[in-house]
């Protein structure tokens, strides 16, 4: 009988693995491309502002923040926890990083921010991990907790102290910043308002000048974290443990531990965000500065597919949004109107050359509804400049929620031998 | 190395001590003793395999030697050598791996990520990582790529990577548990090829399983537990699949065969021009229609994958589908699932972990499913728990389903005993037809004979069966109708009375 069935046709051959990420040639180009459209956008609506140093500058400065929050929901998630606690570990970033740097230096007050919120972080892990609660209840129960717990400690620490309040610190002194030796003379092209060349001009300056020490570790730890979670011994183990903890644990990885490290890490990294927003973003903690950054954060590690480069671009779209809107762009803003339809036309010619005639048509038609919109007014009201960060975080994940892939055992309870 | 295989011959000299000998094994648990005087004697460089009826024993004594637990009394030795194992990594230093039933693997991970975890100081986890792997693939004609995704591999190849695994930390002796539960045929003789080259190689293999043909087809020596001790050791050249079966069972056996008919010509369930369809619009069944009558069992032959799983579903109303689906005179193409079970249709899962069981859940709560809205179960809009919990006792003593009491998770039954309660479950509520799918997969000899007796009365009863089966034996024993699927069109019928497996191994093909 076996013999029989051996001979039967090979059953249906899988289909080819489809192409699961950008190769980076295509990366590349599409970077161009994107570029290249924002210099086209900016010379001919006059929005000089979508390119400026100080746009950049801007962008940056959000998107640090947000890029961190979105680092540490990486680290929880590929250990297998979620943590929407974030934003209550960013919250004691931004009050220890005032309260130490306010009294021992700023140095001092990273290292306490980032304990802070490491802190945070071995609070989430004790809840989920030792204790088996579900991880929503217990990081929202930290954001709640730290809010609660950040107000009494400033009643105890800043109330009476110049400038401090029960709702704030007194100023905090700042961290160095950096510039690139030579990087001024980019000034004089980026005013000439040349077509690319002064776009490129404008954004190399903003990134290579007056530079926070701190936006150049972010921006390293981008990296580090692929290297130490793609290339090392224990990044396998940690996100082991985020796809299949039993399979792990068969093979002698001890899974609690290792959901340990990845949600203190995750803590830290979200403490240090915190920390940037109230000694870098500005000088000094104020009550609710986070404003839900650490939500967004996990916004641009989900739209970054739970991976530190897409996790970056991320927060760096989400920043820059946050810039325009921040600089008051109602311009710049209507602006980005026309950079939009030539994204999504783009996007539709493709989708069109792929043989996807639905979605390519829906693109395209929604291309030419954004131009009709750009080309039949002059401003964009002021409360949708204000929401512009929002919607394109909504915006965004809707499209690209769709192939997705998270970790397999993702905001799940585990037990040793269960 | 010896390159002949042949089942009696020696590969070693007599003097070698066995690569794992077991003597007196015992093992307690609370209220159990799952071992007791276990004595196993394994050659080395052979295919040694451990048959048994589920919950015999076999899992318990494999833990026992894979230092997942300590036996109470009783001893190990490992190439002559008594050893006590503490941890199962004791017994990979010791040069035993074990290949899980279930597959540990990250699906996400690659091959190779998958293989080197937790062994990483062996050969890192790059490049020199990947060429061990291709080296050990290669030496034992794995054929396993390091760089693939685990989610692309078909089970076949995930078994080889679990394989690789165990060979990766220098096992010589892997122990396989029931390997063959979630292959195919083809993939069956794979994976036997497999085996046959690791021996070749001279590493020792302990299979366990309790399928008769495979373990003769395969194994060189073969040990038989029952209720929880070795009852013999036999060689598979002198021994027949019913003599090997009446060891592990200590009874005569009875068979499928149910020849006196009981076909009526009252058509209860009509199935005209259905077809299921892909969200992508490929086609799964095309255009099917058949009848079953009452009293009548209508089989359908094919090679997994092929149609059928989709044509019972889309008949359960679990899968969008066109075409009509009467039962009983009754249109119920447009009814949802649980009005169609209402109407009469009772439904035995190819898969009892993903479709038919909470495995968390008590057996009375897993009692309820599906029948949720009628008695015992409910009593108008209200849940009748007491009602259920009685009747899963009736159910329980009535089909034999060895447990401790309602009250416990499906999770801890074996998998005949959770299937006797699913079967158990649909036949109390009288079906007017039941729609099962590979009813006896994964269940031993006694449960198997169970359940054909079950399905035998009903039909007896008047019900009509719509059965599915990768077993040609049992197909064939049960129906009274046989028709053939092939890519999701029924290609051919036969009379039960006269195929053999054979002409319908044939038929499924496609070349029949």
């Amino acid at each position: 009988m076996s013999t029989v069935l051996a001979s039967a046709p090979a059953a249906p051959v899988a289909p080819p693995p489809r192409d699961r990420r950008f190769s980076l040639p295509i990366l590349l180009l599409v970077i161009a491309g994107g570029l290249v459209a924002l210099a086209a956008v900016r010379a001919i609506t006059g929005a000089n502002d979508l390119t400026s140093h100080g746009a950049v500058r801007a962008a940056l400065q959000s998107a640090v923040p947000i890029g961190l929050a979105g680092l540490g929901g990486l680290w929880a998630e590929r250990a297998g926890v979620v943590n929407i606690g974030l934003e209550g570990q960013m919250i004691f970033g931004t009050w220890f990083g005032a309260w130490a740097g306010f009294h021992w230096g700023p140095w001092a007050g990273v290292l306490a921010a980032v304990a802070g919120g490491a802190l945070g972080g071995l609070l989430h892990a004790l809840a989920t991990v030792t204790f088996g609660v579900d991880h929503i209840i217990s990081g929202v129960a930290i954001t709640i907790l730290a809010g609660g717990a950040t107000r009494y400690l400033s009643q105890l620490a800043f109330q009476g102290l110049p400038g401090g309040g029960v709702t704030q610190s007194p100023p905090v002194p700042e961290l160095p910043r950096l510039s690139v030796p030579g990087a001024s003379v980019l000034d004089r092209v980026e005013r000439a308002h040349w077509f690319l060349a002064s776009d490129l001009a404008g954004i190399l300056r903003g990134a290579l000048t007056d530079v926070s020490t701190l936006t150049i570790v972010a921006a390293l730890l981008v990296p580090l974290t692929f290297w130490v979670l793609w290339r090392t011994a224990f990044g396998l183990r940690l996100r082991s443990v985020g796809e299949n903890p039993h399979a792990a644990e068969s093979l002698g990885v001890n899974v609690y531990r290792y959901k340990y490290y990845g949600v203190v890490i995750s803590g830290a990294l979200a403490g240090l965000g915190g920390a940037f927003l109230s000694m870098v973003a500005s000088s000094i903690y104020r009550e609710s500065q986070t404003g839900g950054r650490g939500y967004i954060g996990l916004a641009a590690m989900i739209f970054g597919n739970w991976r530190p480069g897409g996790l970056a671009s991320g927060a760096l779209l989400f920043g820059y949004t946050d810039a325009l809107q921040l600089r008051g762009g109602s311009q710049s803003v209507h602006a980005l109107l026309l950079f939009l339809a030539f994204v999504l036309a783009a996007v539709g010619l493709w989708q069109v050359l792929r043989g996807r005639r639905t979605v390519g048509a829906v693109a395209i038609g929604a291309a030419v509804l954004v131009g009709l919109w750009y080309a039949t007014t002059d401003a964009i009201p002021a409360e949708f400049v204000q929401a512009a960060p929002h919607i394109t975080t909504l915006v965004v994940l809707a499209l690209a929620s769709q192939r997705l892939r998270m970790p397999a055992a993702d905001g799940q309870r585990y037990r040793r031998g269960g | 190395m010896s390159t002949d295989a042949a089942p009696a011959a020696p590969a070693a000299g007599a003097d070698e001590p066995p690569a794992v000998q077991l003597r007196g094994i015992t093992k307690r648990f609370p209220g159990v003793v799952a071992n007791h005087d276990i004595d196993l004697s394994v050659r080395r460089g052979t295919i040694h395999a451990i048959v048994g009826e589920n919950g015999a024993g076999k899992s318990t004594l494999m833990k026992t030697l894979y230092g997942m637990h300590r036996p109470d009394s009783g001893e190990i030795l490992i190439d002559g050598d008594r050893i006590v194992f503490h941890s199962p990594q004791q017994a990979i230093s010791a040069g035993i791996g074990m290949v899980h039933q279930h597959f540990m693997l990250a699906d996400n991970f690659t091959v190779l990520e998958n293989i080197v975890l937790g062994a990483e100081k062996l050969h890192g986890i790059g490049a020199a990582a990947a060429r061990r792997i291709r080296e050990l693939s290669r030496q034992y004609g794995l054929g396993v790529d390091p760089e693939a995704l685990v989610e692309d591999l078909g089970v076949g190849d995930r078994q080889r990577v679990e394989i690789l695994k165990v060979l990766y930390r220098g096992a010589r002796v892997l122990i396989l548990d029931e390997p063959t539960a979630v292959l195919v045929p083809q993939e069956v003789d794979e994976l036997f090829e497999n085996l046959r080259q690791l021996t070749r190689e001279g590493l020792t293999v302990i299979f366990i399983s309790h399928k008769l043909h495979e373990v003769l087809a395969v194994a060189d020596a073969i040990t038989v537990i029952r209720r929880g001790t070795t009852v013999a050791a036999v060689d598979p050249g002198e021994v027949t699949p019913r003599q090997l079966a009446a060891l592990m069972v200590g009874s005569e056996l009875p068979s499928p065969e149910a020849r006196e008919s009981t076909v009526t010509d009252v058509p209860v369930l009509a199935v005209a021009g259905l077809s299921v369809r892909t969200a992508g619009g490929r086609s799964l069944v095309e255009d099917v229609s058949f009848t079953i009558h009452r009293g009548e069992v209508v089989g359908i032959a094919g090679v997994e994958g092929n149609g059928q799983a989709e044509l019972i579903e889309a008949i359960m109303g679990m899968r969008p589908s066109t075409g009509r689906v009467t039962l009983d005179g009754v249109d119920v193409s447009e009814r949802g699932t649980r009005k169609r079970r209402e109407a009469g249709l009772g439904y035995i899962p190819a898969d009892r972990h993903r479709q038919g069981l909470l495995l968390d859940a008590p057996l009375w709560e897993n009692r309820m499913l599906g029948h949720q809205t009628e008695a015992p179960n409910a009593r108008g809009w209200l849940l009748n728990n007491r009602g259920a919990r009685r009747d899963t006792e009736r159910i329980v003593a009535e089909y034999d389903v060895r447990t401790p009491g309602a009250d416990v998770p499906a999770a801890a039954l074996s998998g005949g005993n959770q299937q006797k309660l699913i079967v158990g479950r649909e036949m109390s509520h009288t079906p007017k037809v039941l729609l099962a799918a590979h009813p006896t997969r994964g269940v031993d000899i006694g449960a198997q004979a169970a359940i054909w007796e079950h399905i035998k009365r009903a039909r007896r009863e008047g019900m009509g069966v719509l059965l599915i089966s990768a077993d040609l034996d049992e197909l064939i024993g049960l129906s009274d109708t046989l028709k053939v699927i092939f890519r999701g069109r029924f290609v051919a019928e036969a009379d039960p009375a006269a195929v053999t497996p054979e002409q319908l191994g044939l038929a499924m093909t496609g070349c029949g």
